[in-house]
């Protein structure tokens, strides 16, 4: 009998023993390895405010709003100093105390500004504190996104030192009152808290402490079990017994689940800082801090954004037992059972910017990979526009809705396949994507069509033919903008049968100059351009621009029949708006691990690609499709100031396009299906007026800048008919661009004759007379 | 002989007006160097009133880089010229100063294209007088010598000496003498 009472005792106190290891072993491996999964998040570019800017049109309340700043309601010029955070929107001021951004390498003061506005726009920036105007003001970036686990949980992470003593006093008077002094089990609580239960006869209380929550939390199920009871119990000792109160305070404090923004689960109280009161937890107050504690026992049935006043009642009992427990005294119970409920405007993650995440997640070094994002809690500072990115995503949505509408066949046959489009907006100075839509609905479709589909490019490859044509060949010679180009019937023999091109309208147009076949997207004289310089040469020029999908050299490359993606055809294009310089496209500036440290960083990085004089030429010939060609909807639209651009059309029109640029901004919009199916629109009537859309909520109606010529540019009159010089008694006289030195010499009305494409009489040729001679040697 | 005279007086006189004009050519050269001088390099403060409203907050930016490039705070400052950069993409003297950034630095090859691209704006702006003159061809010489091309790079900075002694005299352009 004694023997078999000491088997018994030795096989339970093995299997205790093996039990306790295996525990502690659980244990360790979480609290030594990577205590939490923390998905990197990623912000767009900072708001740069200055002396100028319209303060409507980039919603600068909103945008502090989304940023967490806490509007007041009081006369601009009184009330005191704002606290940190707060702002005044007054009729012609604005009063701001703007937070510091702290970051490695563009950290910003934290400073109060006052804003004066006079009709919207921004007047002058004034320091409040030491006096006089500031150049400019940077507004921290915005959170856009995250790439988070299955588990879609987000977190900021926070050491103790970083937590007001308010909070942890707040979070222990209500969680677990005498958790510096139990061993991670509360038998005294225990007790209690079964007594309770008996007299309401049934569970109303809970025992476990902060140690058996967060054992809870970590590693086991939500089941009310006896042996689960008794595994927590094991582990809370466990991790008292080998880490201490302050890892596991810290720990908890990181891990409790605080409400949901969205889809997604807000966890810790760094989080949860941000996300109700548009701070970081060590700048809460006590009422603040209170309401946090409260909340932790139900985020969700307390939500302060949607029980406020149950919110309220339980923030103040939270604030009551810390006044019980002397962790308050009176005067701050008054005061913060006081404090109105202030909180931040819910900012959700934005489901249109989920292209864009994409489109950065694969530009980033393969290091990044999905796992290293969902779980490293690195900060990646984005190119993303905001307010463009959500104009980009109404545009398109707005645009495909009303071609719908407007014509039901469009709607689809029901294969599943809707109509889609893209649009992306880059700056082509920096080669910054400002704003992505890939398609219409990324819940329905993650494919991106902006970076990741090839199509069919149509007529927006034409300019790159007309580029090739005015760069000077082997011989020496290149068209000019006045050069005249057969537009007559036109059959090419090819290995795959002949190739005979035809124009939209289905009409030739025998001789017509260079700006005119590009206006009116002629496809036969462009064809017969691109056979007389070289398909070669027209690849190279593509390539060179920035499309680096594979050209096949066949004579209808140069009508677009190449597949190529948005994004390559918008690069090509900025390079075209930045002067013949080609922009490396960039999506981020840096990534930022959670230490500060600086990981990776995107500069500016460009190469010149095309001779400036050459750009502005075929910037002066895309500006024209949009005065007088197949983009002059753009006009009749309301759009002011320096715009150019080009549509395109593939073959029976299954890919619709327009690409336009002013001198900041480049956008391109794609419209077509899926599936190869026919749209029935050219890209005049299906992409452009989603693009015009969205330039004029953009820009305002006019963009900012010019298209400068560079020096070797020059202007004359020409007669159109013959591509002469016309001189003051021309009957027909219209101003046309050169590169200086290859303007017509011939006077209209001395026999000039209209003159053939490349090689003709208005190719580069000497400036005759002293004259000439004169301006060579001077210039 | 009689017909050599007019031959010979024709061509002292020629010979005369030569002399004078060089004589007149180095007069106004005299005269664009001591209005240089009295001008002194140029410096983008000088420009910072000027323009529209993004234009002026650019060029701000620029001198708040210009500023923390003085003191050390270089990745600062480059992110300040960035930032001008998106606040004007069509402002010259942001990319001056990414390439005279970039001259300073580890690669000093990098600042070439900035450098092309402020050259550009510059001259589309009717903005490239000699005294801006001076900082690019001593950029581009600084540049160039650093890539071994010892005879360009001697050219552009003598002609950057020329036109700013003051500032190229040592060879290169530091921050503070451009703010």
């Amino acid at each position: 009998m004694r023997l078999a009472l000491g088997l018994i005792a030795f096989v339970a106190g093995f299997a205790t023993a093996v039990l306790v290891v295996r525990l502690d072993r659980t244990v360790t491996q979480r609290f030594e390895g990577r205590l939490f999964r923390v998905p990197s998040r990623v912000f767009s570019a900072p708001t740069v405010l200055y002396p100028g800017i319209d303060a409507w049109r980039i919603d600068l309340r909103g945008t502090l709003q989304r940023l967490g700043y806490r509007e007041e309601i009081r006369h601009a010029s009184g009330g005191g100093p704002l606290e940190r955070g707060r702002f005044v929107w007054g009729g012609s001021q604005v009063m701001v105390n703007l937070r510091p951004f702290e970051h490695p390498t563009r950290s910003e003061p934290g400073r109060e500004v006052v804003i004066q506005l006079a009709d919207g726009v921004i007047q002058d920036i004034v320091d409040a504190r030491v006096g006089g105007s500031v150049a400019a003001v940077l507004l921290e970036p915005e959170r856009v996104g995250a790439y988070y686990g299955p588990d879609r949980e987000q977190r900021e992470l926070v050491r103790l030192d970083e937590v007001p003593r308010h909070l942890i006093d707040a979070v222990l008077a209500v969680e677990d009152q005498r958790f510096e002094q139990h061993p991670g089990i509360d038998f005294r609580r225990i007790g209690g808290a079964l007594l309770a239960n008996l007299r309401e006869g049934r569970v109303a209380q809970g025992g476990s402490t902060l140690t058996q929550q967060l054992v809870k939390n970590f590693f086991l199920s939500p089941e009310r079990t006896l042996r689960r009871k008794l595994r927590e119990a094991l582990m809370a000792l466990l991790i008292e017994f080998r880490y201490g109160k302050e890892a596991i305070l810290e720990s908890y404090l990181n891990e409790i689940y605080l409400g949901q923004r969205g889809s997604t689960a807000v966890h810790g109280v760094g989080e949860a800082s941000r996300f109700y009161f548009g701070k970081a937890a060590r700048d809460l107050s006590v009422a603040e801090s209170a309401l946090l504690a409260a909340i932790i026992q139900s985020p969700n049935a307390i939500s302060p954004f949607r029980e406020a006043d149950r919110a309220l009642r339980r923030r103040n009992l939270v604030l009551r037992l810390m006044h019980g427990q002397g962790r308050i005294d009176d005067a701050s119970l008054e005061t913060a059972s006081a404090e109105p409920l202030r909180l931040a405007s819910v900012t959700k993650d934005r489901s249109e910017v989920r292209y864009f995440l994409d489109a950065l997640r694969r530009q980033l070094p393969d290091v990044y990979d999905a796992d290293v994002l969902m779980t490293e809690g690195l900060d990646i500072y984005s190119t993303i526009d905001v307010r463009l990115q959500r104009l980009a995503a109404r545009a398109l949505r707005e645009g495909l809705d009303d071609l719908e509408q407007r014509d039901p066949r469009l709607r689809g046959d029901g294969s599943g396949h809707p109509l889609q489009g893209c649009l992306i907006a880059l700056r082509p100075q920096t080669g910054e994507v400002l704003a992505l839509v890939g398609g219409r609905d990324y819940g329905a479709s993650q494919f991106d069509r902006c970076t990741q589909a090839r199509r069919p490019a149509g007529s927006v490859f034409k300019p790159f033919v007309f580029i090739a044509g005015l760069e000077p060949g082997p011989d020496g010679s290149a068209i000019t903008l006045a050069s005249r180009l057969d537009d007559g019937p036109l059959r090419v023999v090819t290995p795959l049968g002949p190739w005979e091109p035809e124009n939209y309208d289905r009409q030739y147009h025998d001789l017509v100059t260079v700006r005119e076949a590009l206006e009116r997207s002629l496809n036969v004289a462009t064809a017969r351009l691109a056979l007389e310089v070289g398909v070669d040469r027209v690849a190279d020029v593509a390539r060179r621009l920035g499309v680096e999908s594979h050209l096949p050299r066949v004579p209808s490359l140069a009508l677009g029949s190449a597949d190529v993606s948005p994004l390559e055809i918008g690069r090509a294009y900025a390079t075209i708006a930045n002067g013949g310089i080609r922009p490396e496209i960039r999506t981020f500036e840096d990534v930022v691990e959670r230490s500060g440290e600086t990981l990776a960083r995107h500069e500016i990085r460009f190469e010149r690609v095309l001779d400036a004089g050459t750009a502005y030429l075929s910037i002066s010939l895309l500006e024209g499709v949009v005065e007088r060609g197949t983009a002059r909807g753009v006009r009749a639209a309301g759009l002011h100031g320096p715009l150019a651009g080009k549509t395109g059309t593939s073959d029976r029109e299954r890919d619709a396009w327009f690409v336009g640029f002013a001198p900041e901004l480049v956008v391109v919009v794609w419209v077509g299906y899926d599936d190869p199916r026919s749209i029935g629109l050219p890209g005049s009537r299906a992409a452009l007026p989603i693009w015009t859309r969205f330039v004029l909520d953009a820009t305002g109606g006019t963009p900012r800048g010019a298209f400068l010529p560079p020096p070797e540019i020059v202007e004359v009159g020409i007669e159109p008919s013959t591509g002469a010089l016309a001189l003051s008694g021309c009957p027909d006289r219209q101003p046309e661009v050169f590169l200086s030195g290859t303007e017509p010499t011939e006077v209209c009305g001395e026999g000039a004759v209209a003159q053939r494409g490349p090689g003709s009489g208005s190719d580069r040729a000497p400036r005759g007379g002293w004259l000439g001679w004169l301006r060579d040697v001077l210039e | 002989m009689a017909e050599g005279r007019p031959g010979v007086s024709v061509r002292r006189g020629l010979h005369c007006l030569v002399a004078l004009a060089l004589l007149a050519l180095a007069g106004l050269s005299c005269a664009r160097r001591a209005d240089l001088d009295e001008l002194g390099s140029f410096r983008l403060s000088e420009v910072a009133e000027q323009g529209d409203p993004a234009r002026r907050a650019s060029v701000r930016l620029v001198l708040e880089g210009l500023s923390v490039d003085t003191t050390g705070g270089s990745t600062l400052a480059l992110t300040r010229y960035e930032r001008a950069i998106q606040v004007d993409p069509g402002n010259p003297y942001a990319y001056l100063a990414l390439a005279r950034y970039h001259a300073d630095g580890v690669d000093p090859g990098r600042g070439m294209p900035f450098l092309d691209k402020a050259e550009a704006l510059l001259r589309a702006e009717r903005k490239l007088e000699p005294r801006v003159q001076a900082h690019v061809q001593g950029l581009r010489g600084s540049i160039l010598s650093s890539q071994g091309r010892t005879d360009e790079a001697e050219e552009l900075l003598a002609r950057a000496r020329d036109l700013a002694p003051t500032t190229w005299g040592d060879g290169r352009l530091d921050p503070d003498e451009l703010l």
